[in-house]
């Protein structure tokens, strides 16, 4: 009786994971379906976007780019480089070195030729760390400005930056990230157009391993060396930038990622900078932008742009990966708690009533169901609940319709953008679609719960390090570089 | 059940296969569309580059002569090249693009039923800088798309005719306006015979219009307006407003608008106003204002004192000796350190 009782059980628990799978990725080819939507009204809109007024405009609002780096020596002076040569009228750079044990400073005062100046930092946002010196450079000392403190975590260094930051925009960017020469013009571009109520303003995010990068630009894009990383650029595609233009399109965008957001100044000022107890400062600024305008009644909008884009490299090695989901996760688990009141409240509309239970169902539960899943269609297939027949099947219908879901995102990132030019590098893309399926997804799984639990038991969070070797291509042969100007770009 | 899987399973492989040679075909096709396309505009394009070498003298007519589909093909680089040409040349290019009939085209499709066609439309006559097309570009600023509204907005702005400053103030007033800083720009583009209009409208009951044409004024350079701008830096019932009359002072830079900012100073004021007053004292850079702005060093509001400071900085000398004087402030400190930089920086670059 109990035996039948448990087999029962086990059969409808199969059933339900299976239920979920479906749901899980039906929802995302929805959102894949929108982005799609999506690109096609930007790629319409170019001719007429206006771009160039925007950057001949003498009015054009003023930009501080907020760089928080922790260690990042290696890769510090191509980011800022890439930066200073950004196309837009009037920017300034302020790097927040959070008490670097590298070189990261040194690497900046030699290159910059920085010199320390006083100045007076204003507590428009609280921050817990000292300020121990501000720098400038001596050639162009309004426009860059490197600050060092004491270790205080990322959201910290992000809180002097804003203090420090003169201009009505904040971009937030980090150090390892390597921007596009008009990304910033891109994703400032809605503050023009609708400055009334666009509070912050998303770009993409894609990843920089494999690619030339000369001066501190991404000149040739190419696929990873490593399947790790080839595996994460399908991951990127799918879920970055489909998932948050789908996200966007529905008006439900709840996550802008650090490496690259635009953030209207006084708001951030008003709700309080970034929240320092929370580790996904970046998504926890933006759900509580939308928890304050919401309360507050104001007409807003929190946009994705999917190009230009941001350059970031990504982790190589199991263990830094690990680190780093680790952390994103625990992210989603922290922000969803802190924000749990907004799940389900008419009050915040589709923000609380769509895109925050779906953060919850599909994004926090996702990695317990996977491993239940793991777990329980063998122990099913033990005692007997369920048949071969069917969990070979079961296994089947959930991987492909998941491999489904990244061959349709290449195919949307084909129609559209289609950035990695080498028929080599799109079959490298295809395979890597495939082989997320053979332990990729089920680690990744893993290290998901873990962060879920370290959120939920309270554990102390650190600003993850990551061993980083820097873009700047060693020097080639002219030819190669005659070949990287010959990039392909989108006509 | 299982046959139901089956099915999943049978589906599911046909959409993979499908989805991967959609991949594939999309690829295809596009090079060859891009190919076909190369070739097509080599010909136009070279036929383009000389005639831009002849400051547009030669050569008109063979552009003219152009088959359809090649000048399809090169006119994204055509229109792309007309707005990085001046003086003869861009006159030359605007010749050709009338006399192929874009210009007819595109004021056809301004009451085209797409928004986009309607946009491109007006991005194209913008473009030409072609005048005739104002008064349909001004009826584009009622348009109920946005987007529309904006491009049409920009392509006046490029004209540069002074008889749409007004239909751009009214396009202000309604309840989805086009963004304000557009508007400045725009109305700065159309030059200083849209001074007197932006004049007048400093009285228009809305506030967001008289924000906007008074940063259009400041940077057209309307010293004439002075007074009246100084008036409403005094009386407006709007601090946005007021703002952008202290910035649009220090933007014009006269000495007459020196005591109305500096009353705008007094602490009885908003410090919003107290900051944008005391940096555009700076801007204007007179040195009849050092004693006021010293005072806002030790200002409790940072702004007003970060811009006290950088103030005092940019008037030049009788500015330095005054943040000297007082040494131990934190504001003045970093104001006197930024103008040691520029100090030595400025000596360190040959003349």
């Amino acid at each position: 009786m109990i035996e039948e009782f448990i087999r029962d059980a086990l059969r409808w628990t199969d059933v339900s994971i299976f239920a979920y799978f479906v749901a899980l990725n039906s929802s995302y080819l929805v959102l894949i379906v929108l982005a799609g939507l999506e690109f096609y009204r930007h790629l319409r809109r170019i001719p007429f976007a206006g771009a160039d007024d925007m950057f001949r405009s003498p009015l054009t609002l003023p930009v501080s780019v907020i760089v928080p780096a922790y260690n990042e020596g290696p890769g510090i002076v191509a980011a800022v480089q890439a930066m200073t040569a950004l196309r837009y009228p009037r920017y300034e750079i302020v790097v927040v070195d959070d008490g670097s044990s590298d070189d990261t400073f040194e690497q900046l005062r030699a290159r910059f030729d920085l010199v320390e100046v006083p100045r007076v930092v204003p507590a428009d946002v609280a921050y817990t760390s000292e300020v121990l010196s501000v720098h400038v450079a001596r050639a162009n000392p309004e426009t860059l400005t490197v600050v060092r403190k004491t270790n205080g975590g990322k959201a910290d260094a992000l809180n002097v930056g804003i203090n420090l930051a003169r201009h009505p925009l904040i971009c937030m960017v980090d150090a390892d990230s390597v921007l596009d020469p008009d990304a910033l013009l891109s994703v400032a571009k809605p503050f023009g157009d609708d400055p009334l109520r666009v509070a912050a303003c998303g770009g993409v995010v894609r990843i920089a391993n494999g690619c030339k990068v000369i001066g501190g630009r991404v000149v040739d894009v190419r696929m990873p060396k490593q399947w790790l990383v080839r595996i994460q650029v399908v991951e990127y595609l799918r879920a970055f930038l489909m998932g948050r233009t789908g996200w966007s399109r529905l008006g439900g965008l709840v996550v802008i990622s650090g490496a690259f957001g635009v953030f209207r100044r006084d708001l951030v000022v008003r709700v309080g900078g970034m929240d320092e107890d929370t580790i996904g400062e970046d998504a926890e600024l933006v759900v509580r932008l939308h928890h304050h305008l919401r309360e507050t009644k104001e007409d807003y909008r929190v946009i994705f742009v999917a190009e230009p884009v941001s350059w970031s490299e990504a982790p190589s090695s199991l263990a830094v990966l690990g680190r780093q989901r680790r952390r994103w996760h625990r992210g989603i688990a922290e922000i969803l708690s802190k924000h749990r009141r907004m799940i389900l409240n008419p009050r915040y509309g589709r923000i609380g009533l769509v895109a925050l239970p779906y953060y919850v169902v599909f994004e926090l539960l996702a990695p317990f169901v996977e491993l239940s899943a793991l777990v329980l269609l063998p122990l099913g297939l033990w005692v007997d609940a369920v048949n071969l027949e069917f969990a070979w099947r079961f296994v089947l219908v959930a991987y492909g319709y998941g491999l489904l879901v990244s061959l349709a995102a290449l195919f949307i990132e084909e129609v559209s953008f289609h950035r990695y030019p080498r028929w080599g590098d799109l079959a490298r893309g295809m395979t890597a679609a495939i082989l997320e399926n053979f332990g990729y997804r089920q680690i990744l799984a893993v290290w998901q719960v873990k962060g879920a639990f370290g959120a939920w038991h309270g554990r102390k969070a650190v600003w993850g390090t990551m061993d980083r070797t820097g873009f700047d291509t060693p020097d080639e042969p002219e030819s190669d570089l005659v070949g990287a100007g010959s990039v392909h770009r989108r006509g | 059940m299982l046959e139901l899987f089956t099915l999943a399973i049978e589906v599911l492989t046909a959409v993979v296969v499908l989805t991967a040679a959609g991949i594939v075909v999309v690829r295809l096709y596009r090079r060859f569309k891009h190919r076909k396309q190369a070739r097509l505009a080599a010909g136009p394009r070279r036929s383009l580059l000389a005639f831009v070498a002849d400051n547009g003298e030669e050569g008109s007519h063979d552009l003219v002569a152009i088959p359809e589909d090649a000048w399809r093909a090169a006119e994204p680089h055509a229109l792309a090249l007309l707005g990085k040409l001046r003086g003869e040349a861009h006159m030359g290019l605007v010749s050709v693009f009338l006399r192929r009939g874009t210009a007819r085209t595109a004021l056809g499709q301004l009451r085209s039923h797409s928004r986009v066609k309607r946009a491109r439309a007006a991005q194209v006559l913008g473009d030409l800088e072609l005048r005739q097309a104002v008064p349909e570009l001004c009826r584009l600023l009622t348009d109920r798309h946005a987007e529309v509204r904006v491009v049409a907005v920009r392509a006046l702005g490029r004209i540069g005719d002074p008889a749409a400053a007004w239909r751009i103030i009214a396009s202000l007033d309604r309840s989805d306006p086009i963004p304000s800083l557009l508007a400045s720009h725009t109305l700065v583009q159309l030059g200083a015979e849209a001074e007197v209009t932006l004049s007048a409208a400093l009285d228009h009951p809305q506030a967001r219009v008289r924000a906007v044409c008074l940063d259009a004024l400041g940077l057209l350079g309307a010293t004439a307006s002075v007074t009246r701008i100084a008036r409403i830096l005094k009386e407006d019932a709007h601090l946005d407003v007021r703002v952008a009359a202290a910035n649009a002072l220090g933007k014009l830079g006269t000495r007459s608008a020196i005591d109305p900012l500096s009353l705008a100073l007094h602490s009885s004021r908003p410090a919003a106003l107290r900051a944008a007053s005391a940096k555009a004292l700076g801007d204007i850079g007179a040195p009849s204002a050092v004693p006021v702005l010293e005072k806002l060093l030790d200002d409790g509001a940072f702004h007003v004192a970060h811009e006290a400071a950088h103030a005092l900085r940019r008037i030049g000398p009788a500015g330095l000796a005054a943040l000297t004087g007082r040494g131990s402030n934190g504001h003045a400190l970093e104001a006197l350190a930024l103008a040691q930089v520029m100090r030595e920086e400025k000596t360190a670059v040959p003349a």
